[in-house]
């Protein structure tokens, strides 16, 4: 009898199984048949009626309200159509290249450049008509290069640039010198000396710290290559050469870099051990608001963690939440990076000064290779790109537009983000796949670079501009051989 | 050799037409002598069979052999080949293949017998007797079909995919849509000609195995140690003392191991107490830091894995035979005499194969210095650091290059590695030799 039972228990798993195998092969095949012809040539213009649209957004526009918004407007928009944007409500990490062929994976997905253009490479992600787009020329070219791909000797555009992420300088008003107007300010502009270059923030630093030994000023984890490597970029440094698209060149060591490795040395040398690993980076929202930290660097998007952090300081200092919040807001101040003496020194109080440069990413929209209604997907990338949409995105998120009317119109931060862009002082992260193979080899002599200045003196690795540039050599080194031993 | 070939004379010279027939049509032979039931089913299985290979079998044999011939172009519309999936379905199809070889020879084989047992006069079972016994007398078979099967697909199936790729170009900007191909022993050629290669192979390969043997010692001696004490009949609430390795155990280890990261690192605890005494934050986990680096991760490691030791051989010792204690006490045998004599030999011998499990495991261990000390490159080591084992190693080379194919080829060289080491010591092991010591 038991035997019976142990049978039919296995019986039972194997149709079990085999059911759910049939089921799985039989949805393939159903997709198979939808996915033949498509192709660029498919944006007729001729919208295709009654369809949904499946939109993969950012996590932060959807838990802030925005992309519902968004996608409101736009279905009572095309309602008559029969048109209608949903959340495809899928992982932002999918793997469309692997997924997409099958049937799974979103019409229309907003995602970082890097991660775009990573579909483009396989033709996952289809080729955009941009020049009819509103938006077009509104963004600025070196927006448009980091969507752009090359096929058979023809330049195809495979995204429409939606926001630019950059550093940016994190700083608390309160905690300035009481006369920082006469003794911080001698262009007296009203704005203070440190925030406005890496010389005065640097000699700030020390004054503090001296002041009183728990109290730092700029304080920034040198281990994150991302917010690192702005400072080889000003000084001539880039990452990969030809617009970021030629991996056998490496730029890191170009031009004058060392002298940006030469200013980390010196910010690191007024910080403490904590910049050598990622403390600093986990600990800052924290620091800052307590007043251990005057200053650090991060990108907009985390303005609201500072933010409700400084709240919570306040608040547990005896202030009402809205006393709290007014002050906090009044206080944290979010800026453009501070300037960097052309000499590469922060000490020899040279006042000959250039921008900095920083590392950075745009998001936008591409739509999938998959899609059964391109026409209708392009539609929604059209109406989500809009000035009116772009503004409502800014002015939700906090991000910074790749469209000058909106930036210009949402103004303060999201437009010297824009400008910066603009001007070429944010070098946008390379869309080829090689660029994964920067960061260990970046980290190890970032880290390298911090950890130096701890040493005691007979240790010590970089102590001329020309063991920082072997340095930086040896980095190039180590990530062309990452690249191509194995090719 | 000679034996098969008489049978085969034999098998001739005997064979009734239908059994010779069930050579072309299966399970004629059955339908012949009566067993129809069973005729039908090997029948079936010779028509399933067909339309299988005419419907995707023979392409998908063709397919495991070219791994795709249209290019994928989801611009213009065409589908094109996935080689990936290619070659996946042409080991399945393999594997379907040697099945119905397999069931084809039984067909006719068990055709004979049964003109045999016919023309012996003994009665022809039918296909009730047959499922019957797969309910007694084969009961082990039918419960063993499923895991078998299960094994094939899950375990079997990937392992050849594996090795396969081992074989191939798949990976670096060869990834579906483009199309992969077989190329040898490229990849293996690959890993001995690069001269960076070497050195660093060598000097990972040397700490791997002294990682290996260090941890695992570590690890067995302090899991028996704690065991023995909690076993002690002095110590009082063992089941609330035992709850603490138990709770160190229950927590995930990636969440242990980036607590300890913290732990460690310039602003974690230990560093803000050495600096509260007035020293210097030490940099237990950097750049600098091999061997402290290292001695952290063996402590980390017996963190995580002895509390499944303890529990093991908390298990084991209950069941030691306590008169030999009675006796060797007698004798005089103090009590470490009696640790090595009595206790270490029981252990070992019930203990060697999970011995082996945790060498192996130690020497994979991939999440430790993952997690404690990942995203650094030393100088004298190509692509790695100086805490990394193989199998970092090897992620860092195929992993952040997708290099698929050579990362297989390294997996297989690390498969050979562990597994003449576990084959040695087991086979020289006394669990092995010695099966019936404590039976």
């Amino acid at each position: 009898m038991r035997k019976k039972l142990v049978a039919a228990c296995l019986l039972a798993c194997m149709v079990f199984t085999t059911t759910a195998c049939g089921s799985g092969s039989d949805s393939k095949a159903a997709s198979k048949s939808g996915s033949d012809g498509t192709g660029s040539a498919l944006f007729t213009g001729e919208l295709e009626e009654n369809v949904t649209i499946q939109v993969l957004e950012n996590d932060t526009a959807i838990s802030e309200g925005y992309f519902q918004e968004l996608i409101d407007a736009f279905n009572e928009e095309y309602k008559d159509k029969g048109i209608q944007a949903v959340d495809a409500n899928m992982d932002q990490y999918l793997d469309l290249a692997n997924d997409g062929p099958y049937g799974y994976g979103p019409d229309v997905l907003y995602q970082a450049n890097d991660v775009i253009m990573k579909y483009a490479e396989g033709k996952h992600i289809l080729p955009l008509p941009v020049e009819d787009l509103d938006c077009y020329d509104q963004i600025p070219e070196s927006a448009w290069q980091a969507y752009q791909t090359e096929v058979d000797g023809k330049t195809y555009t495979c995204g429409v640039p939606v926001n630019v992420q950059a550093p940016m300088l994190y700083y608390r008003k309160d905690l300035l010198p009481d006369d920082w107007e006469s003794t911080w300010d001698k262009d007296s502009d009203g704005v203070p000396d440190m925030t406005e270059n890496w010389s005065s923030m640097y000699e700030y630093s020390v004054a503090r710290h001296s002041e009183d030994s728990s109290k730092y000023g700029y304080m920034k984890s040198l281990n994150d290559m991302y917010f690192a490597s702005g400072f080889l970029f000003s000084y001539g440094g880039y990452i990969f050469g030809d617009n970021n698209t030629d991996a056998s060149d490496i730029g890191f060591a170009a031009g004058e870099a060392e002298k940006g490795a030469n200013v980390l040395s010196q910010l690191a040398s007024a910080m403490n051990e904590d910049c050598i690993d990622d403390t600093i980076t986990t600990n800052a929202y924290s620091k800052l608001a307590d007043g251990t930290y005057f200053a650090t660097i991060s990108t907009p998007d985390v303005y609201s963690t500072f933010l409700a952090e400084l709240e919570k300081e306040y608040v547990s200092e005896g202030l009402s939440e809205d006393d709290a919040a007014a002050k906090a807001k009044e206080n944290l101040v979010m800026t453009s990076l501070p300037q960097l003496p052309e000499s590469g020194d922060l000490t020899d109080g040279s006042t000959e000064m250039i921008d900095s440069k920083s590392m950075g990413g745009v998001n936008g929209y591409a739509i999938s290779s998959y899609t059964k209604a391109p026409n209708a997907c392009l539609e929604f990338v059209k109406f989500a790109t809009s000035y009116e949409m772009t503004k409502l995105r800014a002015e939700t998120l906090g991000v910074a537009p790749a469209r000058e009317d909106a930036a210009e119109e949402v103004g303060g931060v999201s437009k010297e983000i824009y400008q910066n862009l603009d001007n070429g002082n944010i070098i946008l992260m390379p869309s080829i796949t090689e660029v994964s193979q920067i960061w260990t080899p970046g980290q190890t002599f970032f880290i390298d670079l911090a950890k130096d200045v701890y040493r005691p003196e007979s240790e010590k690795k970089y102590t001329s501009l020309e063991s920082m540039k072997a340095g930086l050599e040896d980095m190039c080194n180590q990530i062309n051989e990452a690249i191509t031993t194995l090719q | 050799m000679k034996s098969n070939r008489e049978k085969i004379r034999e098998f001739l010279g005997n064979a009734s037409a239908p059994v010779k027939l069930s050579f072309l049509i299966m399970g004629s032979g059955h339908f012949r002598y009566g067993a129809r039931g069973k005729g039908l089913i090997y029948l079936l299985i010779e028509i399933s069979m067909i339309v299988y290979l005419i419907r995707r079998g023979i392409s998908d044999i063709i397919g495991f052999f070219t791994l795709g011939t249209v290019h994928a172009d989801a611009w213009a519309g065409v589908e094109g080949d996935n080689s990936v999936v290619m070659m996946l379905m042409g080991i399945f199809a393999w594997i379907v293949v040697f099945a119905f070889v397999f069931l084809y020879q039984q067909n006719v084989r068990s055709a004979y017998d049964l003109q045999k047992r016919v023309e012996q006069g003994l009665p022809v079972p039918t296909l009730k007797d047959d499922l019957a016994s797969l309910l007694d007398r084969k009961f082990y078979m039918l419960v063993l079909a499923l895991p078998v099967i299960g094994v094939c697909i899950f375990n079997v199936l990937p392992i050849i995919f594996m090795i396969l790729i081992a074989f191939t170009n798949y990976g670096g900007t060869i990834v579906p849509p483009e199309l992969v191909d077989w190329v040898g022993f490229d990849n293996f050629k690959k890993l001995v000609v690069l001269t960076k290669f070497a050195p660093t192979f060598g000097k990972i390969l040397s700490w791997n195995l002294l990682w290996a043997v260090l941890s695992t010692t570590l690890n067995y001696f302090a899991g028996i140690g704690l065991a023995l004490l909690l076993n002690k009949e002095c110590v009082r609430g063992k089941a609330f003392w035992r709850a603490f390795p138990v709770l160190a155990y229950a927590i995930p280890g990636f969440i242990t191991l980036l607590a300890f990261k913290f732990m460690f690192s310039y602003g974690g605890p230990i560093n803000q107490m050495i600096i509260s005494h007035g020293g210097t934050a030490i940099g237990f986990l950097d750049l600098d830091a091999k061997w402290s680096a290292r001695i952290i991760g063996l402590l980390v490691n017996c963190w995580i894995s002895v509390p499944s030791i303890m529990l093991l051989a908390t298990g084991h010792l209950s069941n030691r035979d306590k008169s030999l204690y009675e006796a060797a006490r007698i004798d005089g045998a103090g009590k470490f005499a009696q640790f090595w004599k009595l206790t270490m030999p029981f252990m070992i011998f019930a203990t060697t194969p999970v011995l082996l499990g945790q060498f192996i495991g130690n020497f994979n261990n991939f999440g430790i210095f993952y997690f404690l000390r990942g995203g650094l490159y030393m100088d004298g080591y190509f692509l790695a650091s100086d805490t990394d084992l193989l199998i970092n190693w090897l992620y860092n080379l195929s992993i952040d290059n997708n290099y698929y194919c050579i990362g297989a080829a390294i997996s297989l060289i690390i498969f050979l590695i562990t597994s003449a080491i576990s084959l040695v010591v087991y086979v020289k092991s006394p669990s092995y030799r010695e099966e019936d010591t404590f039976q």
